[in-house]
């Protein structure tokens, strides 16, 4: 085990990912929501999945994955979640 | 009680119990991970993490060494966030933490937009 590479990636990640938006996410969400654990556990997968798929790709994954589809998706998404926090009427059916 | 339960149950106080069980059924442990797994995982996709991740692999001879310290690194931060989180929803009125998370929400899309827009 090449202890000086762990340590180095995890810093470099730690540093990057603090006060990025997947921790911004898990604090709204977090804080929102009634099983934070679901929140913990749901992000953590995600973030794992997304560096495995970082690691087994290599250079490739930019050029195969439409990246900017899937982040316009993911806003979407985050702004339906701050509409309907706003205006809770829009969620009763 | 914690915040978003009161908040809960101030919003549902003139439905009857059972229906209020319903919504908390609808907001399960699978609803919440799963919500928080697809927002997350396509708004982490090229994103610096991954990019760092996959240069660091492909400069190094061990790239499941980078990717083990990349998940610790995840994990670590993905807890710091949820229990700060946690801990505002304790100290925050439960219309002031709307707002807040709300907001918050808002400034995710917009990094994402600023993402889309200058890759």
């Amino acid at each position: 085990m090449d202890w000086q590479l762990l340590g180095l990636s995890f810093i470099t990640v730690f540093l990057a990912e603090i006060g990025d938006k997947s921790q911004l996410a898990a604090i709204a969400l977090g804080g929102s929501s009634k099983s934070p654990r679901a929140v913990f556990f749901g992000s953590i997968t995600a973030l794992i999945l997304a560096s495995f798929l970082g690691v087994i790709a290599g250079g490739t994954i930019a050029q195969f994955l439409p990246t900017k589809v899937l982040k316009a998706m993911a806003a979407i998404g985050f702004a339906m979640m701050a509409l309907r926090l706003l205006w809770p009427e829009l969620d009763e059916d | 009680m914690t915040a978003s339960e009161t908040r809960k149950t101030k919003r549902q106080d003139n439905l009857s119990s059972d229906t209020d069980s319903k919504t908390e059924k609808s907001w399960s442990f699978w609803t919440v991970f799963s919500s928080t797994f697809l927002t997350i995982f396509l708004a982490e996709m090229g994103d610096k993490t991954q990019l760092a991740t996959l240069l660091m692999s492909a400069e190094s001879q061990s790239p499941w060494v980078v990717f083990a310290g990349a998940a610790m690194a995840l994990i670590a931060t993905s807890l710091l966030g949820v229990l700060i989180g946690y801990w505002l929803a304790r100290r925050l009125s439960p219309k002031t933490l709307d707002i807040a998370v709300a907001l918050l929400l808002l400034v995710i899309t917009g990094l994402l937009v600023g993402d889309v827009l200058n890759s």
